[in-house]
């Protein structure tokens, strides 16, 4: 049976305690009240105990030519029900949950659960609920969470997808990419356009409420009309979702062997902006909020998983790859299969060590808070951020986007969101009170992030 | 004739004005008067021909074996004897060597150095001169051995004077040679006028393959100046292309020098080098007895010793000096204790006195250099010379760059290296500059490209500056509106166009030696370089010599480099300043971004200005990132545009990706571009690369 509803994490706790040592630095976990209100939110929160879990699926028909993630290609075979390579995964996977240790002695059940991958919708609707368990058991989980997975077209039929919501699955990303048989074929998709529409009627009739459309721009051959109707046919389906990757062109991929980004047959860097102005335009008509970089949503249903990452949030992750962030230390797990499962025997024998990506500074911080939020439509909280990081890093920012605040890149806002006009931002080398977030336009200020945030990293470490 | 001479002399450019004729010469001069109006001892660019240096080594173990069949040159001249030395004679030669320090009366002293192109062997003739005479043990010998600088090693060429003391027994009487080395580039001709000046002869040696080359009439005339008397020395006979006749031919006909006597040797085999001994006995006058005579000695060289002060190398003209004397400097009236007497045999080897005609050095615990400059005279405090010897003009560097530290910190480092190196390179001059792109740093002023390089290159190596160094550039002279008159080398001083009357450059008469097959490839190179065509003679069937006119900073770029590959390596080629000319000149500036970006402005001709606009736009339209707004790139005259290219502002730099929350590499990927923009000069919003810049120096080295 399924456990939807929380577990009290109490009903175990004096048993964990015993187990779990004080990992971390975190004192203000065992501190009076009154002394945590004094700790700055920004930098308290990347070390308050995760709320939010990925899980890492890591296998797929096939490897798609633009894909580097860690994956295992399991062949085309239609049955992977009964394959052992995946319930031998899951196994380790589950190991790992357990093997876990726990950041302290008081912890949330988790809200937001990621099943990504890979292709998560290739793993028996059995073996899903077997990692749900092991989390469920180790940290509980809220009666509400957000259970996301990532679901390819062909890889599952409307059995599966009730049996899927029946474990808890709430939130479907669907693995579309793009409408056009030939660049579907072009990029190595395992499935063709026929299955994209039964895909998205399973998950209409089983009634999936939150579910996202993902899409990728700039594909080779990928022609502005082509684009537009992608687009089209998203708004058509009418998810609550979408999500706009834009391609790219990484090294040690088939893309990367035959194509340089902004040459035939990929888009020119012209091209690839309209792209994303397309896309930012059409979707925005169609009633979607425009509300990361390449996040898009209808009022209410953005993806509170991935906000934990954009609010440097901390965040468990497990499987293959993944990368976790608890008490302000990101780890990444070994990419290949071998050293990942020696890392959790390690982890179950004690010896494996988390840590060692070392002492998070502030201004990594401030760095890490800069860049995330600056690919949301919130922005970055110029009074926290103040509060967090002093005055004088904050002015020195604002005074390095002041030609990019005139050009309207880079927009200010006060209380209410409204705009402060940029001759008002930086007045006399000192904080003007009534600004309280700073964002990137929609979409020229998005198009440039990297110039942009590269230009904050300069001011935060010179 | 010889009243022509000095109308055709620049005052400024006198880098040895020792008066003509203190003995008359011996010479017959008139089938060479076209060539002594070229005959001043400045700047001459030979930069690409020491790198030959080496080869020439391997060449020689093929030599050996053709040595006999080469031997049989016939004709005039002093033929070496087949064979080198017998063992014994080398042996009792050494043997007399070791006597050095004994006096020989002053008959019997020779002082001579040796004049020739670069790479026909001067110092390789100087080492079997030291070898043969037991100067320097074998155990000892090294090649080069006077060129002890690494860099001199290294280039196979003679940056500083060097001096050695030889005692050489010719019919059992003991000689006293004094051998001083010298350059052989006439950027360094400062440092060959001062030797000419310490001396009485000089070996003019010739390679026997190659013949008279520019370099080899410049020093020639430098010697006539000097009244020396000159024994020409055809040498590299040995190699299976000498033509040691065709050469002598060469010699009289050019130079007009009498070659019946000519020395054939081969300094690399040791042939000819007794002959050349018993020379330089025979032929090289003694000095003029003048012991008696109150003590001037004029000083030809300086260092500074961190133990002992200033150490002054000079020539004694009259009277002699001891050790404990008291001495006065006449031009700086400063006066010291000689603590220390002696000569160069090539170290420093003490003795008690020196009498006149000799060539030696002295410490006094001179503090500062200052107070015994070269060409100053020294006498006794006691007992004064009524006159000082006339002393050497200060030389007036002609090529100028900026010279800044890539590491800002390092700009005191740069000073105090500059400040060193001045010590004992006087024509090495600098001020503190300012540049927004570069820093601080230096103007330094040169004798020519070369000096350039080497002082360049010494800074970077015996003191670890790292440098950038802006396009060579000339003084201008600028007359203003207002009547004044502004000497000006950095195009961003250069007063603004409307205070401007007229602005003139300097100009170089030029000579180019060529074979007749080059003429017309290097012809239209003169042309190109605004050249004017003043003569062409040809001065044997085969070899022609072209005399142009035209302005130095043409010459500063790649003229040398040009005249070599265009005449696939046989052309050689001699310059001298021959004045200032007005010239149609405007300065071009660069804007990026509608500012003007003052490092990159350079002063070229009117009609130049599209073509080095054009390039330059184009250079920084490649090399400047773009941004995030369009950043027009122009080159203007004053408010005019003349050049234009525009950098499309960068549409999209996002990364759009699902990354699962692994934010490292993308964390990573952004600090990599933050670091780029660290490394960047901001010209207004323009973020413009440090590459950027040095790029578009070299290009304009290269255009203008």
């Amino acid at each position: 049976m399924l456990l939807k509803s929380a577990y009290a994490p109490l009903l175990s706790s004096a048993q964990r305690l015993s187990l779990s040592t004080v990992t971390n630095s975190l004192t203000h976990q065992q501190c009076p009240q009154t002394v945590r209100q004094n700790v700055p939110v920004l930098l308290e929160l990347p070390q308050l105990p995760p709320a939010s879990a990925y899980v890492h699926l890591p296998f797929c028909r096939k490897r798609c030519h633009y894909c580097d993630f860690p994956i295992i290609a399991l062949g085309s075979s239609s049955n992977h029900e009964h394959d052992p390579r995946i319930s031998s995964y899951v196994d380790t996977l589950c190991r790992e949950i357990r093997a876990t240790k726990l950041p302290s002695s008081s912890f949330p059940p988790l809200e937001t659960v990621f099943l990504g991958g890979g292709t998560p919708s290739l793993v028996p609707p059995l073996l899903v609920s077997s990692v749900l368990d092991a989390l469920s058991a180790k940290f509980g989980l809220c009666g509400d969470a957000e259970i996301s997975m990532e679901m390819d077209p062909g890889t599952f039929n409307a059995a599966a997808m009730k049996e899927l919501m029946s474990l808890g699955v709430n939130r479907v990303s669907l693995g579309v990419q793009s409408f056009q048989a030939e660049l579907l074929r072009s990029c190595g998709r395992a499935h063709g356009v026929d299955e994209i529409f039964e895909a998205v009627e399973i998950v209409k009739t089983c009634g999936v409420e939150n579910w996202s459309v993902d899409l990728i721009s700039s594909l080779p051959h990928q022609s502005p009309a082509m684009w537009e109707e992608s687009l089209q046919l998203t708004v058509a389906a009418g998810p609550t979702h979408v999500s706009v990757y834009d391609l790219q062109v990484e090294q040690d991929t088939k893309f990367g062997v035959l194509y340089t980004p902004g040459e035939f047959p990929l888009p020119s860097e012209n091209q690839s902006a309209d792209f994303y102005k397309m896309a930012s335009t059409m979707l925005g008509n169609a009633g979607y909020e425009h509300y990361e970089i390449s996040s898009y949503c209808k009022s209410g249903y953005r993806c509170k998983h991935n906000s934990t990452y954009w609010k440097n949030k901390s965040f468990y992750a497990f499987g293959l790859g993944s990368a976790s962030h608890i008490g302000g230390v990101r780890f990444s797990r070994p990419r290949r299969l071998k050293d990942y499962d020696n890392y959790v025997q390690d982890l179950e024998n004690g010896a494996a060590d988390t840590r060692s990506d070392g002492i998070v500074e502030n201004k990594d911080l401030a760095m890490d808070v800069t860049m995330l939020s600056l690919r949301t439509s919130d922005g970055l909280d110029l009074r926290s951020f103040r509060e967090a990081f002093g005055d004088s890093i904050l002015v020195s920012i604002l005074e390095v986007y002041r030609p990019y605040l005139d050009s309207g890149l880079v927009i200010c806002l006060d209380e209410q969101r409204r705009n402060v006009a940029a001759d008002e931002v930086v007045v006399s080398s000192s904080f003007n009170e009534k600004l309280a977030y700073l964002r990137l336009s929609d979409p020229d200020g998005f198009l440039l992030s990297n110039e942009l945030i590269a230009l904050a990293f300069g001011v935060i470490s010179p | 004739m010889a009243a022509a001479i000095p109308e055709l002399y620049p005052p400024k450019l006198v880098l040895s004005p020792k008066n003509l004729s203190r003995r008359s010469h011996a010479i017959n001069l008139s089938s060479c008067s076209s060539y002594f109006s070229s005959a001043k001892p400045e700047f001459q660019l030979l930069r690409r021909e020491y790198f030959s240096a080496g080869e020439f080594h391997v060449l020689h173990k093929l030599r050996r074996y053709s040595l006999k069949v080469c031997c049989r040159a016939t004709g005039a001249g002093v033929q070496p004897k087949g064979a080198p030395p017998s063992p014994a004679e080398i042996e009792s030669a050494i043997r007399a060597g070791k006597d050095r320090l004994l006096k020989v009366p002053s008959s019997n002293i020779r002082n001579f150095c040796i004049i020739a192109h670069i790479d026909h062997g001067k110092s390789t003739l100087a080492d079997k001169l030291l070898q043969m005479t037991g100067t320097v043990e074998t155990r000892e010998m090294k090649e080069q051995f006077l060129d002890n600088m690494d860099l001199e090693r290294e280039r196979g060429i003679t940056i500083k004077l060097q001096a050695a003391r030889m005692r050489y027994v010719h019919n059992n009487e003991p000689y006293c040679l004094n051998l001083i080395d010298t350059p052989g580039h006439v950027d360094f001709s400062y440092e060959v006028s001062r030797s000419l000046a310490a001396c009485e002869g000089a070996l003019l040696v010739v390679d026997a393959s190659q013949g008279v080359e520019a370099q080899t009439l410049a020093n020639v005339y430098l010697a006539l100046e000097n009244n020396l008397e000159i024994i020409p020395v055809l040498n590299k006979i040995d190699l299976p292309g000498a033509e040691p006749e065709r050469v002598c031919r060469e010699i009289e006909e050019v130079v007009g020098l009498d070659c019946s006597d000519a020395i054939y040797c081969s300094a690399k085999e040791g042939l000819g080098i007794t002959e050349i001994l018993s020379a330089i006995v025979q032929k090289v006058p003694p000095p003029p007895d003048a012991a008696e005579r109150p003590l001037r000695a004029l000083i030809f060289d300086s260092y500074y010793d961190a133990y002992r002060g200033v150490i002054v190398y000079f020539r004694l003209i009259d009277g002699c000096i001891k050790r404990g004397d008291r001495i006065l400097f006449m031009a700086s009236g400063k006066d010291y204790y000689a603590d220390e007497v002696g000569f160069l045999s090539p170290n420093q080897l003490q003795v008690d006195q020196l009498n006149a005609g000799e060539v030696g050095y002295l410490s006094a615990s001179i503090r500062s250099v200052a107070d015994a400059r070269v060409g100053d005279t020294i006498t006794h405090y006691s007992r004064k010379a009524e006159e000082s010897l006339p002393g050497y003009k200060e030389v007036t560097p002609m090529v100028f760059c900026g010279l800044f530290p890539v590491d800002a910190d390092q700009f005191h480092e740069l000073r105090d290296a500059l400040e060193k190196l001045q010590l004992n390179d006087s024509a090495l001059k600098f001020e503190p500059e300012t540049s927004s792109a570069m820093g601080f740093g230096f103007r330094c002023g040169f004798l020519g490209l070369l000096h350039m390089e080497i002082v360049q290159e010494r800074l970077e190596r015996e003191y670890n500056l790292s440098l950038i160094t802006t396009a060579p550039s000339v003084v201008y002279r600028v007359t203003c509106t207002s009547g004044d008159i502004v000497d000006c080398s950095n195009p961003s001083l250069l007063p603004e166009a409307g205070n401007r009357r007229l602005i003139e450059e300097p100009y170089v008469k030029i000579e180019m030696l060529t074979p007749k097959d080059y003429i017309g490839a290097l012809m239209e190179l003169a042309q190109d370089r605004r050249g004017e065509f003043k003569e062409i003679k040809f001065i044997t069937e085969i070899r022609a010599s072209l005399l142009y006119e035209l302005p130095l900073a043409e010459m500063v770029g790649d003229f040398f480099d040009q005249l070599k590959s265009r005449s696939k390596g046989y052309a050689s080629m001699e310059y001298s300043f021959i004045g200032y000319r007005e010239s149609d000149l405007i300065k071009l500036d660069i804007q990026i971004n509608g500012e003007p970006v003052e490092p990159l402005s350079t002063i070229v001709h009117k009609d130049k200005a599209y073509a080095v606009g054009r390039a330059l736009t184009q250079k920084l339209k490649e090399l400047i990132p773009r941004q995030m707004f369009k950043v027009p790139i122009q080159a203007c005259i004053g408010a005019k545009v003349i050049a234009s290219e525009a950098l499309s502002a960068i549409r999209k730099d996002v990364l759009a990706k699902c990354y699962g929350g692994d934010i490292t590499r993308k964390k990573k990927l952004l600090r990599k571009q933050a670091e780029g923009k660290k490394r960047m000069k901001a010209i207004g919003k323009v973020d413009v690369p440090q590459e950027a810049f040095m790029a578009v120096l070299k290009l304009e080295k290269e255009v203008l």
